[in-house]
């Protein structure tokens, strides 16, 4: 029998093989600023950079836990180890080509990361970890190209904007003004943290994607980019979602000939 | 192909945003807050004086997100020309919304099929057109307070319950002539020749009461009260005009019939976890929501608009006031519910599938009911409302949340499946069917909820069997799988409609509830849905029981 090679996604559209790219664990995603931590730290406002991180249990190795097969078979992440409190952060994507959308965010946090939650709605997507992972993967996912300064938000609260039209920028709308657009650098910079509180100075997140960048980089179907009806394996696996489903439940085995 | 005409809601468009609606770029920030709202203005001051009064601090729009950092847009009430600020559709600040629920909770069917035969067989008594006017007046009198009985009786104010009587109804034109004008909601008056014959059909010779019980005690007590209240008024009334013994055995025959036997209620009783009695919405199945909606009546070449009643009919009574107050407690969900019913958007959608069902699927009602038409038929309709979104910018910022655009995108495609097929589960599969596209194709659908029923409806949309589904009339908010997430259950009650209404059916599950609510002693009009909650938005709508003769005038 030959070997199984995951495919993460269907289809062959560029929308596609970014969800697929995104997911793929193995592939490296391309980094396209470097945020330094602490303004990272800063940007999540969960702690003060070179603070202590507050802990919810002692650490592992102090706490004397009973032995048992979950514990054998599962290797803790550093913060569970040092018992860190979860903590989370949260992105809005754009309905306008962000680079990355809230499902596709899920799936691939999945693939890539361990020891996380995560929870998906239209205007936000958060991920919840313990707090020295966290960091660590907020500032990947705010330096790789899954980001755009424009498109993408870091919102803790009172996120509504991925639907709104583009301000005369490009940026998405906040209504806390969390961001703003430097025009003299060309650049945008965070100006209040997840929470909305003043940071005590601007953290630049770098340039805006070109309408071109988002459009190679996007993993959304529109019908200005790419429509989902042009990408015949896309459409068809959900079509046979919803029909095995529709016929046989979630026993699709018993469907002969679907 | 539907044909292109303009869309539906560009007006709409055109009024909430300066720009064109297909331009993607705005200015933001500039507007002035909350104060850009007359509504929010009228507030701060009226909180300012309430603090003042009662030296305790109150509403202060400035605690919290700041207001209005966009346009604070205005919302077209569908298929009129009202305009509304957001806030006067919330049904706290609405009476029209207020009152179609009381209209809803304070209605009870009663049968008197069963009572004249125990008058008749067990108490050896005669029951004539001449005794049942005589019994109507007196719960007419017994209904809204009123004592007839016990001689030194408390009653209660008529000016507080003028929206009480009692009517009745039959599908026997014989005797509904023998019936007082005043007491009867008469079917060939009120409906189409063609309705008013399949209603009378399906209600044969039996004689049913339409009682509405005073708005005032449904919202001192509960849905669970109707019953009750009407079933004693009901058999007072019985005694004083059959010259009855209060106390005798055959008096709890009246009150059995009255309470169980012969009763109708417009909300079955919810279980101990949603802890609601009868008539109460959670317990409202959508066969019911729809038939309660007149809009086939008035408007009977128009099965689309019969469709989008009744789903804002559902957007206010399942999502604003159960899921939004009842379930939940919350204050937010007008903001959610009115994209159903505003701005003609789902409007747009829906007419162009009816258009696109007539020029390529043979018309209404005419395409069989197989998955691959579901599949075929469902995509177009979906792919469309998607579609607008992603072309009309506006149209996309005006739903600005995914809930509300998987919500509009799955009923226009879920009353598109229903009106083709005249089949409400087909119609509920392709919501299902629109929801698992636009997963896929936006890689967003709402809040956490529809990842629950939306990413599993397919796989009960076509069950029967009672542990494991209904026909779709027959589900309602207490169908498990939709117990608990808003922005669903309006859609659905569009679409129990949609099947029936592209029929030509009179009554989509139960043609009681149709005739009850074609009475026009109702204070709410449930021929126009719309209209009304506009009318209650800009504070035209004149309510049932007020209080003003019991306090000190203002």
């Amino acid at each position: 029998m030959a070997k199984y090679d995951r495919q993460f996604y269907p289809g062959t559209t560029v929308p596609a093989k970014n969800r697929k790219r995104f997911m793929d664990p193995k592939i490296k995603l391309e980094k396209l600023r470097d945020v330094a931590m602490d303004d990272v730290v800063k940007i999540l406002g969960h702690r003060q950079p070179g603070e202590d991180y507050r802990s919810i249990h002692p650490p592992l190795e102090e706490s004397n836990e009973p032995d048992c097969p979950i514990r054998q078979m599962v290797t803790p992440i550093e913060g569970a180890k040092k018992g860190d409190r979860i903590r989370y952060v949260q992105f809005t994507d754009s309905v306008y080509f962000a680079p990355i959308i809230p499902y596709v965010r899920a799936w691939m946090y999945m693939t890539r990361f361990r020891g996380i939650d995560t929870g998906t709605l239209s205007g936000r997507q958060i991920i919840e970890m313990r707090e020295r992972d966290l960091e660590k993967v907020a500032k990947e996912l705010i330096d790789n190209e899954t980001f755009d300064p424009a498109k993408t938000g870091i919102r803790g609260a009172t996120v509504h904007g991925h639907a709104c039209r583009l301000d005369e920028n490009g940026l998405m709308f906040d209504a806390w003004q969390r961001y703003r657009f430097n025009a003299k650098k060309g650049e945008v910079e965070y100006v209040k943290d997840q929470v909305a509180l003043p940071l005590d100075k601007p953290i630049s997140v770098g340039k805006p994607m070109s309408e071109a960048e988002l459009k190679k980089r996007t993993t959304m179907f529109r019908v200005d980019g790419v429509d989902m009806r042009d990408d015949k394996e896309v459409m068809m696996t959900n079509l046979r979602i919803h029909r095995l489903r529709t016929l046989a439940g979630y026993q699709p085995w018993e469907i002969k000939g679907e | 192909m539907a044909k292109d005409k303009e869309k539906l809601f560009m007006k709409a468009m055109k009024k909430k945003f300066k720009e064109d609606p297909t331009d993607e770029h705005t200015t933001y920030y500039s507007f002035g807050g909350w104060k850009q709202s007359k509504r929010k203005r009228e507030w701060v001051e009226q909180a300012n004086k309430i603090a003042k009064a009662r030296g305790l601090v109150m509403m202060n729009q400035d605690i919290g997100v700041p207001l209005g950092q966009r346009v604070l847009m205005p919302y077209q009430l569908s298929h009129t020309d009202i305009y509304a600020e957001a806030d006067d559709l919330h049904f706290v600040n609405n009476a029209a919304m207020q009152q179609a629920w009381d209209d809803i909770r304070r209605t009870v069917i009663s049968g008197l099929d069963t009572a004249h035969t125990v008058i008749e067989k067990r108490l050896q008594k005669e029951v004539t057109p001449e005794t049942i006017n005589r019994y109507l007046e007196a719960v007419n009198h017994t209904m809204p307070g009123g004592a007839v009985v016990q001689e030194h009786m408390a009653e209660c104010s008529p000016a507080l319950t003028a929206d009480c009587y009692v009517k009745v109804f039959s599908g026997n034109d014989e005797l509904m002539d023998e019936i007082d004008k005043q007491f009867r909601i008469d079917i060939n008056k009120e409906f189409p020749a063609d309705q008013a014959k399949q209603l009378k059909e399906a209600i044969g010779n039996s004689l049913w009461q339409k009682i509405a019980c005073p708005t005032i005690v449904g919202r001192i007590c509960d849905g669970g009260t109707m019953s009750r209240w009407s079933a004693m008024q009901i058999s007072m009334a019985f005694i004083t005009s059959y010259r009855l013994a209060a106390g005798e055995a055959a008096i709890a025959d009246f009150a059995y019939a009255a309470k169980h036997a012969s009763v109708l209620e417009m909300g079955t009783m919810m279980p101990a976890r949603r802890a609601r009695g009868p008539n109460e919405p959670g317990g409202i199945p959508f066969g019911f929501l729809a038939d309660m909606v007149q809009s086939m009546r008035k408007f009977p070449d128009d099965p689309a608009r019969a469709s989008l009643e009744t789903v804002a009919l559902g957007a206010v009574i399942y999502d604003q006031i159960y899921l939004g107050s009842y379930m939940s407690g919350g204050v937010g969900f007008t903001q959610y519910a009115t994209a159903a019913y505003t701005d003609n958007i789902l409007e747009d959608y829906t007419y162009w599938a009816v258009d696109l069902i007539k020029d390529k699927y043979g018309g209404l009602c005419k395409m069989k009911p197989s998955m691959d038409n579901i599949e075929k038929l469902g995509t177009e309709v979906n792919s469309y409302a998607l579609e607008m979104y992603e072309r009309y910018p506006a149209a996309m910022e005006a739903h600005f949340g995914g809930s509300q655009r998987a919500t509009v995108a799955a009923a226009a495609t879920g009353i598109a499946c229903a009106m083709a097929t005249a089949n409400a589960n087909c119609g509920v599969n392709g919501w299902y069917l629109s929801m698992l596209q636009h997963k896929e194709r936006m890689g967003r659908l709402g809040f956490y909820g529809y990842d629950l029923q939306d990413q599993c409806g397919s796989a009960n949309s076509f069950s029967y069997r009672s542990d494991e589904g209904l026909p779709h009339e027959l589900r309602g908010p207490n169908y498990p799988n939709y117990a608990m997430n808003v922005g669903h259950l309006s859609g659905y009650g569009g679409i129990a409609a949609a099947a029936h209404a592209a029929r030509g059916d009179a009554f989509a599950c139960n043609p009681l509830i149709k005739v009850a609510f074609a009475d026009k002693n109702l204070p709410f009009d449930f021929a126009n849905i719309t209209k009304e909650f506009g009318r209650g938005a800009m504070r035209e709508f004149m309510p049932a029981g007020e209080r003003t003769v019991i306090i000190p005038s203002a």
